[in-house]
């Protein structure tokens, strides 16, 4: 246990008042908007009065899973209506699982790209397909008219966006409804999706349609580093699967069925989402909770969960119930009324996903306490439903907007609930894990990704679309940068600006696709100043901020001491910091530097000498990707601490040393 | 049979205790090899530090931010500074390396064929010492290290061809493809890893029983003035499948001294303290589980050769006659 300070006891005090800052803030903001987290009801049947969304792809779906063969049939109806102010010519559809056809794919080059691969060749069985069998459009067959476009990169073998002619075009504000039949092979996992052993995951697995807009059809192919774009609706679908299998899908269960085959069939329910998703397994086990908050409406949680994990459920709740309390509370209510956890098999590679009021999780069968696992990876999912569910984003371009708002504000969440939390190491085979406890993990760092960001800091221009970023580094860009700046933006001007500014987006985004310049004009307007310069360089470049002390120098002159301090911006990007001087007799003489000019001399006359000078001492600019050269003193511990960890390192070296000679 | 690899194991502990310079002589070896690297290592992270603040954190205490900060930068040496050096996690770290086969930086590797090359030097001496049962002085220690050292040298060509089978052919065989085949279908994480557990124990078995046989080849070697390496390892296999009960029941029981030590030190380990007393209490600790690491693989060592003896006509026997200095013509040839 770390012992008290006097630095401890004030920082615990500003905490503390924070705290009370934040819970007043936030109580006054929940009383002035709250009656709008609450004024859809929803239903136990799914259904929500009155509308959230435009709710202008509407899908009914009939579906039946062969575990055995491995196979999907389904029939869809589709009741689509054009948004735009052009009359619709043509229709455009994902057919996602064509992805993992064959190696051809634009999905399978990334992925290549990317350096990841299969460990061992896979079979046939374990590939995908989907297959248009036949698809009407007002009745009109049109299934000789179907053909593969490659919108993104023009690769012939890509066979995941489908166009079909339209027999007439549909006005605006007009309808047309849509009959498809498929049938699709269940992969081997790829990119959480497919069959290991009885373990079912099926996600993005019917034909679905683009977004029109105004600019015509976005209806990206399928990519390694991207996820999802699709308008809201009614999902209204009936799966059959065998007997005894429990179910967990997108909505509500509104009635099952037994069938003479030892099938069952289950029918689901949601009004105003944007996909629908379900899992089947024999061996999952069930548990229910409920969240309850004085100021947000309940939601019913619904856990599907691995055996092997049954002792874990409290901690997915749990989790759960930290996002639905202070998401809700930052930004707005969760609309629902129920949530399905899914505790993803061994191996799926299906953990940490999210779909609309369902998302998976992920743990691991050893899971120590204090570690986040696997309340970060539920808490980031469940998240989703806020960032991405509700505010629906266009992924495939600003996977930023809801992956990075996301990754801030999950790191945001798990301090308030989960601090201290601890670093955990895994050995042999990444199964047995080793609690390092000296390592509290801090949000600012850890939990917003700075590692991974300063790895590949300027690998690409966060306002590329983000599938054109390179796909192994993506990440970096979308999620960390992102969470980075977010975080940084918030400590330079403080929480309640910052709230004020993701509730007035949400509040305003959500059912609706919002784009960058309408998340930064809501920034601006609501900040009351222009943040425009800042936006630019966090969104529109790839530079990075390093800013330094070069120089601190305190000579005695006469019966003072002149103190020279040079502080530097080495990196391209420009941030306004403070500089803070402290002396020897305690004195501390606090600058503000614009932080343009590539350095700047302060110099000061004092009766003491300098003990220490520090660019950003609070760390408000979190994308700095050097700390450690942001400060300077004259009194330098660095040979002590290094004599400290060489003798802890050179402890590792012998034992690495005699593991050698173990063989000789 | 047990009963004597019982025996033995108490002889060779007796044996062991006798002589503790030896064990203060490998811990020297250690030394030798860790401090100048250490040294290294304390030079990159001054010079990373620098004047900054943050090692006033990182002298206190852990300063995660600036470990990673320094990981991110750190290129030879440097990449292997990392949190899996902290307290009983470097035990784990190097263990996990050694049964998951991780490749080490190319410096570590350089610095342990180094300390490799030492062990075989001294392995001669070791064993004559623990084979005669009596002191030999340093004359005695350094005239059989270098009547041996060629012939360990020799005999070293052929334990790298057989590690290397065992690391490069083996190991991927049984924990990379074996194992994917084995879970490939397999949903339960559980299941994996008592698999994984399972194919571990394999790949143990099979490094004990190269490790012991070749143990045998050098204690007979010395035992019994052997020069042909070939002959020695042909006769240590006879001699372990002779006594398999009594090499196995050794094996065992060195094996739980190992643990002993590796448990003790789990126990012991202090938490990261600042740069005072604690970090040297902290070191001393670590040398003090280092000593009794060494002081397992001693045993190891004179309880096989004490197991090789107990077999003899004559219990102690040596062929070699024992160096005087400098009349003896071994001490002559070194």
């Amino acid at each position: 246990m770390r012992g008290t300070q006097p630095a401890d006891l004030i920082r615990d005090h500003v905490v503390c008042t924070r705290r009370i800052r934040d819970v007043l803030i936030t109580t006054l903001w929940i009383s002035t908007a709250g009656s709008s987290f609450v004024s859809a009801q929803p239903g136990k049947s799914g259904a929500i009065t009155p509308p959230l969304s435009p709710r202008n792809a509407n899908y009914t779906i009939t579906a039946r899973l062969d575990p055995a063969a491995r196979t999907i049939t389904g029939a869809e109806t589709i009741t689509w209506r054009n948004l735009t102010s052009r009359p619709a010519t043509e229709l455009q559809f994902h057919l996602y699982w064509n992805a993992w056809k064959n190696p051809r794919s634009t999905f399978m080059r990334e992925l290549a790209l990317a350096g990841s691969s299969d460990d061992e060749p896979r079979r046939a069985e374990d590939w995908a397909h989907i297959d248009v069998t036949t698809i009407k459009i007002g009745g009109v067959d049109r299934t000789a008219a179907k053909r593969f476009i490659a919108p993104d990169d023009d690769n012939q073998h890509d066979e995941t966006v489908m166009a079909v002619g339209l027999p007439q075009p549909v006005a605006p504000g007009g309808s047309a409804t849509i009959d498809v039949a498929w049938t699709a092979h269940v992969p081997r996992p790829f990119a959480r999706t497919g069959a290991i052993g009885n373990y079912f995951f099926i996600v993005q697995w019917f034909p679905k349609l683009g977004v029109l807009q105004e600019d015509g059809w976005n209806c990206h192919q399928f990519h390694a580093g991207t996820e999802f774009f699709s308008d809201f609706g009614i999902y209204d679908v009936s799966l059959t699967v065998p007997h005894g299998w429990p179910v967990g899908a997108t909505g509500v269960q509104l009635k099952r069925e037994d069938n003479a085959d030892r099938t069952t069939t289950h029918h689901y329910y949601q009004e105003d989402v944007h996909d629908f998703a379900w899992t089947t397994s024999p061996d999952y086990i069930e548990r229910t909770a409920r969240f309850e908050h004085p100021n947000l409406a309940a939601v019913e949680m619904r856990l599907l969960l691995q055996p092997e994990h049954a002792s874990q459920a409290e901690r997915h709740f749990n989790a759960t119930r930290t996002t639905l309390r202070h998401y809700g509370e930052w930004f707005g209510g969760y609309p629902y009324g129920h949530i399905t956890i899914i505790d993803p098999a061994y191996q799926s590679g299906a953990g940490g996903m999210e779909y609309p009021t369902l998302f998976t999780a992920g743990t691991r069968w050893l899971a120590p306490a204090r570690v986040t696992t696997p309340e970060g990876v539920t808490v980031h999912e469940a998240g989703h439903q806020f960032w991405y569910g509700m505010v629906g984003n266009n992924e495939f371009e600003d996977a930023w907007m809801d992956e990075g708002f996301n990754t801030w504000a999950t790191a945001r969440a798990i301090a308030e609930d989960y601090t201290p939390n601890f670093l955990a190491l895994r050995y042999f085979g990444g199964f047995v894990p080793h609690v390092v406890r000296e390592i509290a993990l801090s949000r600012e760092t850890d939990g917003n990704r700075l590692t991974g960001y300063r790895h590949d800091a300027t690998s690409d221009v966060p306002a590329t679309p983000s599938f054109r970023y390179f796909p192994s580094t993506g990440g970096s860009i979308t999620y960390n940068k992102t969470a980075l700046w977010l975080n940084t933006l918030e400590r330079w001007i403080g929480w309640p600006a910052m709230q004020k500014i993701m509730a007035t987006h949400f509040t305003r985004w959500q059912f609706k696709h919002p784009k960058p310049d309408d998340f930064f004009a809501v920034a601006n307007e609501v900040a009351g100043r222009d943040l425009s310069g800042f936006f630019n360089q966090v969104y529109r470049s790839s530079d990075v901020f390093d800013y330094g002390v070069q120089e601190l120098q305190s000579a005695r002159d006469g019966d003072r001491y002149r103190t020279d301090v040079v502080v530097r911006r080495h990196g391209e990007a420009i941030f306004p910091v403070q500089v803070d001087v402290v002396f020897k007799n305690g004195e501390r003489v606090t600058e503000q530097w614009d932080g343009t000019d590539r350095w700047k001399l302060y110099s000061y006359e004092r009766p003491a000498q300098a003990l220490s000078a520090q660019v950003d001492p609070n760390r408000v600019l979190l994308l700095d990707v050097n700390y450690t050269n942001n400060s300077s003193t004259l009194e330098p511990r660095g040979g002590a601490a290094a004599t400290k960890w060489s003798l802890a390192w050179m402890v590792w070296l012998q034992e690495c040393l005699l593991s050698w000679a173990a063989l000789v | 049979m047990g009963r004597a690899g019982l025996e033995a194991w108490r002889d060779g502990i007796r044996r062991v205790n006798s002589a503790p310079a030896l064990v203060v002589g490998v811990w020297a070896l250690t030394l030798l090899v860790a401090v100048p690297m250490a040294a290294a290592m304390r030079s990159l992270l001054a010079r990373h530090l620098g004047r900054s603040l943050a090692a006033n954190t990182a002298a206190s205490g852990v300063n995660y931010d600036w470990m990673q900060e320094f990981a991110d930068q750190a290129a030879g040496l440097g990449v292997t500074f990392k949190p899996t050096i902290i307290g009983f996690g470097a035990i784990l770290d190097n263990l996990g390396a050694f049964l998951d086969n991780l490749d080490q930086p190319v410096v570590i590797v350089a610095a342990a064929l180094l300390y490799v090359l030492l062990w075989v030097f001294v392995a001669g001496g070791i064993i004559d010492r623990y084979a005669r049962d009596r002191p030999t002085h340093a004359i005695g220690f350094f005239t059989a290290s270098g009547v041996f050292f060629f012939r360990f040298l020799r005999l070293s060509v052929l334990q790298w061809l057989v590690y290397s089978a065992v690391f490069s052919w083996l190991h991927p065989l049984l924990l990379d493809r074996f194992y994917s085949r084995l879970i490939h279908d397999i949903n339960v994480e559980r299941t994996a890893f008592a698999i994984r557990a399972g194919l571990y124990l394999v790949f143990g078995v099979v490094v004990a029983a190269c490790v012991t046989v070749f143990d045998y080849a050098k204690v007979r070697a010395i035992v019994e003035d052997r020069r042909s390496m070939i002959s020695a390892v042909v006769e240590a296999i006879r001699f372990v499948r002779r006594n398999a009960v009594a090499a196995a029941a050794l094996f065992g029981l060195n094996f739980g001294l190992f643990l002993a030590a590796v448990g003790m030190y789990a126990v012991i380990v202090p938490p990261v303290g600042g740069t005072g007393p604690s970090m040297w209490m902290a070191f001393l600790i670590g040398q003090f589980y280092l000593v009794a690491r060494l002081w397992v693989k001693l045993a190891f060592w004179a309880s096989e050769t004490a197991l090789f003896q107990s077999q003899l006509a004559h219990v102690g026997y040596v062929n070699r006659a024992e160096p005087k200095w400098p009349e003896s013509p071994e001490a002559e040839a070194i």
